[in-house]
């Protein structure tokens, strides 16, 4: 890990003295233990700043469109240059930025995608969840193994891989494929069983689904922080907030939440890449994993697409194919 | 009768006393964290927490609340709760921040029925902080970790008992009417309690908050807000979390002829919250809008109603994705750049 | 006090207290493509064949503009069963919309499906303009298969107090 964060700091540094970069959007110290959090350099000397650790969970793709939004110049002024945007991705950012880039939200040339070596990171709440609702007071991380104290003087010592998120764990693709520039070293082994999660929760019964399905939306506090988070969601304005036709009001009624979801859920059709920031953000811990998994397996297993690689391929439900499956139309 | 000593093992029948005039809420222990909730027995409850996971706030401004209801074109009821509540075990920062709220909801001129009636018909048992985490500051904006302030009993966990002390008469009542439960604290109990606060109050982190208002004042255009609200996502977590947050949004909803007008949280941070009809929009971006919240709590709280609108519990720095530092962005202000003082 | 809990339970009491069952009729939805569905009802009933009346028509211009969102909705205000019905792939007046159409209906029937809601629920067809006898089978089907489910329950939403 510190190779990788030394690899990282010097990438960044020569990018900037190059001066191929505007900003740098990479991953500092949190200021609580065991947090790391977005930053954004824009001087070589900043560099230092810049970590890798296990708890650098953050999709920073979220934060592209904002550099690359049309400006309106005033009347006779030429519109300022777009800026030059290095990303530190790993696997899941990687595909976000495709996604985008595919989305021409984000222009390709104006990026540069520094690949980074993923080995899985640690859920936090996963880690509370042992402490059994005790916060973490201090922890530390050696040789895949994790330390963790909590505020009671409870001590745990854990293995990593019990504590990494489920994202991680069924993650098929930690690998940055299109990277500029590489940083190299061991990533993860791809999960074997994809989708797991959706599989599992397929088999449950028709009223058992519902009744899971009710009891993790009523949690809901609309918050929106799911939608934030989420690269993919950067319509100016939201179906929920749209008020002509109103889809969805802003009542706490367990349907209009579902209505919510589902909506969300759905226009991440083809485009999630099961990141997971929508899980880690929500203040009330839904599980919104099961949920939205099954649509991305959906897509792969009906039009064969994964979202986040190749932009110059249509999006899956922007094309057709005539043998399209439709052994869900009723014939009378 | 003023104070008085709850044993534990007493606590199961001092709750189902509560039951019979109030509906109880108390801290109850969920996967996700702690959350108030209604209790039916004192087994629920989870005295030793740290503090929940969303504020208690809710159960005086619901996330959602009606505030009347029509048909036909004609008002059908104005529903103002006249259920008596009992909160029990909430933290000294969240009844802190009920007082915060009562400034604003229950002014001279204007005062909000729904609120005011769900404060009148509740009676709060606050409970003393005597673990406080690495994210609470309330030492340092005027709260404490056994203040009384909004609350009206104060709760003292000393090991296997609990010290009650009214502090309103609406507590004092209460404690009367529970008297065949309690005894006389003895002195140990009062020395007890002296040494678990004066403990508590020095674990409390502190920040640097002096002369946080005058740098305010002159600090609206200063280009550090933008580098303070740069990572910040816009996703209102820290505001649906805020104790004294208050912000909301009333809208009807209508089918067919019957409907309802309700009020719903609402927060400073979506950029929805200041767009104009016209399409104008003064906080454009998040710069504008994080700095509109810290000036809020810290500035234009303190000029209108001359308190600080922030409790220091902690929670926005807790549960913001993106690790938003509050306490970093009040100490950029104030010039100080020390780090935040750690538990000794 | 107000904090009540939406649970599973809360929405269960709404809908026991719609009492739906007595003299309860299927209410369906059709949302038919102006070019060929729409045309096999208006050729269903000009034959004079006789169907079930549970269904409310609407006309699109295609299948393909129908936003799955239109479907959920649907469910939300009530209606007990939502049928969406175009051109034959291939045969759409706009050449590909049925085709797109096709693809969100696959992932939206399936999704709804997984979240527990009855498939028989929603349902999508093909009916060209010259089948006016299909539509007519096709429409007591669907309504068939919604009078065994009984009246929706799941994502309805009441306003009420």
């Amino acid at each position: 890990m510190e190779g990788i964060e030394t690899k990282i700091r010097e990438t960044a540094k020569a990018l900037f003295s190059e001066k191929k970069i505007d900003i740098l959007i990479g991953h500092e110290k949190g200021s609580l233990v065991f947090h790391s959090r977005p930053v954004m350099i824009r001087d070589a000397n900043d560099t230092e700043r810049l970590v890798w650790n296990s708890f650098c969970t953050n999709n920073l793709a979220v934060y592209l469109p904002r550099f690359f939004e049309p400006k309106k110049p005033k009347k006779g002024e030429v519109p300022p240059p777009l800026p030059r945007v290095a990303v530190i991705a790993k696997g899941c950012d990687a595909r976000s930025i495709i996604g985008l880039v595919r989305e021409r939200q984000v222009p390709r040339q104006n990026l540069i995608i520094i690949g980074v070596p993923c080995e899985g990171m640690i859920d936090k709440s996963k880690l509370e969840k042992l402490l059994e609702g005790d916060f973490i007071a201090s922890g530390s991380i050696k040789d895949g193994g994790t330390s963790i104290t909590g505020f009671s003087g409870k001590r745990l010592d854990i293995k990593k891989e019990q504590v990494l998120l489920d994202a991680c764990i069924e993650c098929a693709f930690p690998v940055v494929e299109d990277a500029d520039i590489a940083i190299a070293g061991t990533s993860r082994k791809p999960a074997t069983e994809k989708y797991k999660t959706a599989k599992s929760f397929s088999e449950k019964s028709p009223a058992e689904r519902w009744r899971y399905f009710a009891q993790e939306i009523s949690k809901c506090i609309r918050c929106y922080a799911c939608r934030q988070v989420c690269p993919n969601c950067y319509c100016k304005e939201c179906f929920v907030e749209q008020t002509n036709p109103r889809w969805v009001s802003a009542g706490d009624d367990l349907s209009e939440k579902m209505v919510f979801h589902i909506g969300r859920v759905f226009h991440q059709a083809g485009r999630c890449v099961e990141c997971d920031a929508c899980v880690r953000a929500c203040p009330v811990g839904i599980d919104i994993r099961t949920f939205t998994q099954k649509v991305a397996q959906d897509v792969k297993e009906m039009f064969d697409y994964c979202p986040g690689f190749s932009p110059e391929v249509s999006p899956p439900l922007c094309a057709y194919r005539l043998d399209d499956r439709q052994e869900f139309i009723t014939e009378p | 009768m003023k104070q008085g000593i709850l044993t534990l093992s007493e606590l199961t029948k001092f709750i189902e006393l509560l039951k019979t005039s109030y509906k109880v809420f108390a801290p109850v222990k969920k996967e996700e964290g702690v959350f108030f909730e209604e209790v039916n027995s004192a087994d629920d409850i989870a005295l030793g927490y740290y503090n929940s996971k969303l504020p208690p706030k809710r159960l005086f401004l619901p996330q959602c609340e009606v505030l009347c209801t029509f048909e036909n074109g004609q008002l059908v009821e104005i529903p103002i709760a006249d259920e008596k509540c009992a909160i029990f075990g909430m933290r000294p920062c969240d009844a802190l921040a009920l007082s915060r709220i009562d400034m604003v909801f229950d002014k001279e001129d204007l005062k909000d029925p729904y609120y005011l009636a769900r404060r009148k018909n509740t009676v709060l048992l606050s409970l003393v902080c005597d673990k406080p985490l690495d994210t609470c500051f309330c030492t340092s904006v005027g709260g404490g970790p056994s203040s009384g302030d909004g609350s009206d009993i104060r709760m003292v966990h000393l090991g296997n008992r609990l010290l009650l002390e009214a502090l309103t008469e609406k507590g004092e009542s209460l404690i009367s009417s529970a008297k065949q439960f309690l005894k006389k604290p003895k002195q140990s109990d009062l020395e007890e309690k002296e040494k678990i606060v004066a403990e508590s109050e020095k674990k409390v982190p502190r920040i640097k908050v002096d002369g946080i208002k005058e740098n305010l004042e002159k600090g609206f255009n200063l280009p550090l807000w933008s580098a303070i609200a740069e990572r910040c996502l816009g996703c209102g977590v820290c505001t649906y979390l805020c104790p004294t947050c208050y912000c909301f949004d009333i809208t009807d909803e209508v089918k067919g002829e019957k409907g309802k007008r309700i009020r719903t949280w609402d927060s400073c941070q979506y950029p929805l919250f200041t767009l104009h009809a016209s399409g104008h929009n003064p906080r454009p971006s998040k710069t504008e809008r994080m700095r509109q919240r810290i000036m809020h709590k810290f500035f234009y709280a303190v000029e209108n109603f001359g308190r600080t609108f922030c409790v220091g519990c902690g929670r926005c720095v807790r549960s913001c994705p993106v690790n938003l530092d509050l306490r970093e962005s009040i100490e950029l202000i104030t010039g100080n750049k020390a780090c935040v003082s750690t538990r000794k | 006090m107000g904090a009540e809990e939406q649970t599973v339970t809360s929405q269960k009491v709404t809908a026991q207290s719609k009492n739906k069952t007595d003299g309860w009729k299927p209410k369906v939805v059709a949302f038919l493509c102006n070019w060929c569905s729409y045309a096999g009802a208006d050729l269903a009933g000009v034959s004079r064949i006789q169907y079930r009346p549970n269904v409310r028509v609407i006309r699109v211009p295609c299948s393909g503009r129908i936003n799955p969102l239109y479907i959920v909705k649907a469910l939300q205000e009530g209606v007990d069963g939502v049928l969406v019905s175009g051109c034959h792939p291939g045969d759409c007046h706009y050449i590909s919309g049925n085709l797109f159409a096709r693809r969100k209906f696959a992932i939206l029937k399936n999704y709804l499906t997984y979240l527990g809601i009855e498939p028989e629920r929603v349902q999508f067809s093909w009916v060209s303009a010259s089948e006016g006898t299909r539509f007519a089978m096709l429409i007591e089907k669907v309504i068939s298969d919604i009078e065994k489910l009984g009246p929706a329950q799941k994502l309805v939403k009441e306003v009420s107090r």
